[in-house]
């Protein structure tokens, strides 16, 4: 035995041989274990049934059109209505914060709604035409995929970083392109993408904003739009709205019940060997 | 007892790192106890064959296929023929594996052990457990530790995290660090600027030297303080970072990047400075900041892996891995050096210089040599047992392999019979009690000539560069 107390020190001789194993061996491992409590994972798991609700949405108001339930021009007028409403609610959220620091003025805003509404309506014949050829079964194949690929690829993390993951948005973009081309006029290619813009890269933003100021309007957001979404399903198609509500439960309950559960097999161990995390 | 001991590993000379002049040193003062050592290492280039380096280290390199960050291609059978092939030519007792993430020294373990020949090795390097592939290595290792007579770590927490890694029994793990040559790391205060202060980093610009915490440290400490430098010798990715830092806070006169820096260089850079800065994000030892001590510098570092172990608390200034932390510690550091108040460099220098040299790294691995040759040899049925408890399904792959693995031995011992292998005539026997120099008279008689003849076509013209004070570049590796 070492006359002095062993020190996990190599600059000097201990006494002890070189496997010499101190009681202290392994005193700083740490079997650390990240649990999630069941409440919260339910509560997040919101954003993710907050946009198979936008989805289902785009998806029913293509078929309105598709089926002249709803003409284009109506849908041009709520979406303007809706956007200026969202536009305003946007800024107030947080008065005005987002806007100092980014040092975008209105007029910013205003060029770029202008030249956005401009080039897409004057290119919406080329959207059109652009798939035209393409059969209808391929059309609806590329666009479930497509949103499929939304969904995989949605940036769900509520951070306020400037540069987001494009891959979602794109493929969304490419989903309405593909059904613009199955309707009737250039008109309603005009509104399909306009309505995918706006589901697709408007909303999450402003959700995202309403996230991180309000986190009490989870709850009554996550409801309402897919309350919203059901309604749309439900005057649809009866098999897509079960199929809608079974797998809101199911990601809502029974996903999260599963991650807790599997919670009890994550073992991590953890120690002074781990690369350091950067501290700031 | 003498040896005849092989060091397998794919990283040595002509490539550059710790783990390379580790392999050397140690062999080289191996040999100059009076033991043979030979080095396996795949083929660099058009360098195929053996060769012969300093003190006539005999260095086969065998042409296997690189595939990965200097890595051979693992297939684990296909390297038995010629392995096999060179333990018995060379009459090995003892295969010495280097580093975790070599495919060569894993594989030659294993063949190793197929041939019931005892080994060692030496993990250089700390792992996680949470990513993919520290997981899968972390495996392989298990596998090839499972029946290994002994481990070597370079630091407390090595072993630790090591035994972990292994599922290893603690006891036949030993904790022997690195070592530094002292002749050549030596303060030269003249090389100092008595006006200004200098921070020197020497290290390889990569994300897990930290680089992210220096470009944070840079400006925040050229701001408060006018007289301070900044000398960054090494090269990487993250040179670009720095450099932006220096372009933004207009540094370029504060702030000198040397750039990758030739081993032999390191000494004169450390010796420009006052005070050596490491910001590493995971390290098993360190070897830098020892220099560095022994330069007599001020020895500021995060507070990471081994880090803590190897210099005396009044030598260096420990920080967390953040901005603000190392800030703080590197003000401790400018004001001793303002007042004077840090150790002179002389006396760390007298105190550094015994504790880490490779002749005690040498003693302390012979008497691990010593040891496991008293050990007795598993048999087959105990060694398949380890491995079975290694897993459900990887525990009956292992066995599989290891099964394999000796089939295939007997093959090639039917094959190639051992009676037709040119044995290698120990140059010095292992029973010799000679001086080093009567070792070397002697190879330069039989060896050097006689050995080169019969094999390859060897020389030993790049044997006289390998001198020991070439050492390797810094920045020059891949970030393993």
């Amino acid at each position: 035995m070492p006359r002095h107390k062993w020190q996990k020190v190599l600059y000097k001789d201990q006494g002890v041989p070189d496997n010499y194993v101190d009681e202290t061996f392994l005193g700083e491992l740490k079997n650390k274990v990240t649990t999630y409590k069941l409440p919260y994972v339910i509560l997040e798991s919101g954003v993710v049934t907050q946009q198979i609700s936008s989805i289902c949405l785009f998806v029913v108001l293509f078929i309105y059109m598709e089926q002249d339930l709803l003409s284009p021009e109506s849908l041009l007028y709520m979406n303007a209505a809706l956007s200026l409403l969202g536009y305003v609610a946007y800024d107030s959220i947080d008065r005005g914060q987002d806007r100092k620091e980014s040092g975008r003025s209105r007029w910013d805003d205003v060029k770029s709604t202008a030249i956005f509404v401009a080039f897409s309506y004057g290119l919406s014949p080329i959207l059109k035409t652009l798939t035209d050829t393409i059969s209808t079964d391929t059309i609806y194949a590329m666009t479930v995929f497509m949103l499929l690929g939304n969904l995989l690829f949605h940036d769900y993390v509520t951070t306020e970083t400037r540069a987001r993951r494009p891959v979602s948005l794109n493929a969304s973009i490419f989903a309405s392109v593909c059904l613009a081309s199955r309707l009737p006029s250039t008109l309603h290619a005009f509104a399909t993408v306009t309505v995918a813009m706006q589901l697709f890269a408007l909303w999450p933003e402003l959700r995202r904003k309403l996230k991180v100021h309000f986190p009490g309007t989870q709850i009554p957001l996550t409801v309402s739009s897919a309350l919203a979404a059901l309604c749309a399903l439900i005057s649809v198609s009866h098999v897509g709205a079960i199929i809608f509500i079974l797998i809101h439960l199911a990601i809502t309950f029974l996903v999260p019940v599963c991650l807790i559960r599997l919670q009890l097999f994550k073992n991590n161990i953890h120690g002074p060997w781990d690369e350091a995390v950067i501290q700031h | 007892m003498k040896h005849r001991i092989c060091m397998v590993s794919d990283f040595f000379f002509p490539n550059t790192g710790g783990v390379e002049s580790h392999i050397f040193q140690l062999s080289q003062c191996l040999l100059q106890r009076g033991h043979k050592v030979v080095v396996v290492t795949h083929s660099y280039g058009d360098r195929v064959g053996v060769r012969y380096m300093t003190n006539n280290l005999k260095v086969y390199y065998v042409p296997f296929v690189v595939f990965y960050n200097g890595c051979v291609f693992p297939t684990v059978f296909g390297t038995m023929a010629l392995i096999r092939y060179i333990l018995i030519r060379e009459q090995i007792t003892i295969v010495h594996g280097h580093s975790a993430f070599s495919t060569m020294a894993h594989e030659a373990l294993i063949h190793a052990r197929a041939m019931d020949l005892k080994t060692v090795f030496t993990d250089h390097s700390l792992f996680g457990f949470a990513d993919i592939s520290s997981i899968l290595t972390n495996k392989l290792l298990s596998f090839t530790l499972a029946d290994i007579n002994h481990v070597i770590c370079v630091s407390h927490t090595s072993k630790e995290n090591t035994v972990l890694r292994a599922c290893l029994q603690p006891d036949i793990v030993s904790v022997i660090p690195n070592a530094v040559d002292s002749t050549i790391f030596m303060p030269d205060l003249t090389r100092r600027n008595p006006n200004r202060i200098a921070i020197v980093v020497v290290s390889r610009l990569v994300y897990r030297k930290g680089m992210d915490l220096l470009a944070g440290v840079i400006p925040v400490i050229c701001q408060r303080h006018s007289d301070v430098d900044f000398l960054i010798g090494g090269d990487g990715p993250k040179r670009i970072d720095i450099e932006e830092v220096r372009e933004n806070y207009q540094l370029q006169d504060r702030v000198r990047m040397l750039g990758a820096l030739p081993h032999g260089n390191v000494k004169e850079v450390l010796n420009e400075g006052d005070i050596f800065l490491n910001t590493s994000l995971t390290e098993a030892f360190c070897i830098a900041i020892v220099e560095a001590a022994c330069c007599g510098l001020q020895v500021v570092s995060t507070r990471v892996g081994g880090v803590p172990e190897v210099l005396p608390e009044r030598f260096i200034l420990l920080a967390e891995p953040s901005v603000k932390s190392l800030v703080e510690a590197l003000e401790v550091a400018i004001a001793r050096q303002r007042e004077g108040s840090q150790v002179p460099a002389q006396q760390v220098y007298d105190t550094m210089k015994g504790i880490y040299t490779w002749e005690n790294v040498a003693k302390r691995t012979e008497k691990i040599y010593d040891g496991i040759m008293e050990m007795p040899v598993l048999s087959l049925a105990e060694r398949l047992e380890r491995y079975n408890k290694l897993g459900f399904i990887a525990g009956k792959f292992f066995i599989i392999v290891a099964v394999v693995d000796l089939l295939l031995y007997w093959f090639f011992e039917w094959w190639v019979p051992r009676k037709n292998i040119d044995i290698i005539p120990d140059s010095f026997p292992p029973q010799s009690t000679g001086t080093s120099t009567q070792h070397m008279h002697i190879l330069q008689n039989s060896a050097g000539t006689k050995d080169a003849a019969d094999t390859c076509k060897s020389e030993s013209r790049e044997g006289a560069l390998y001198t020991r004070r070439l050492r390797p570049r810094v920045g020059r590796k891949g970030d393993r």
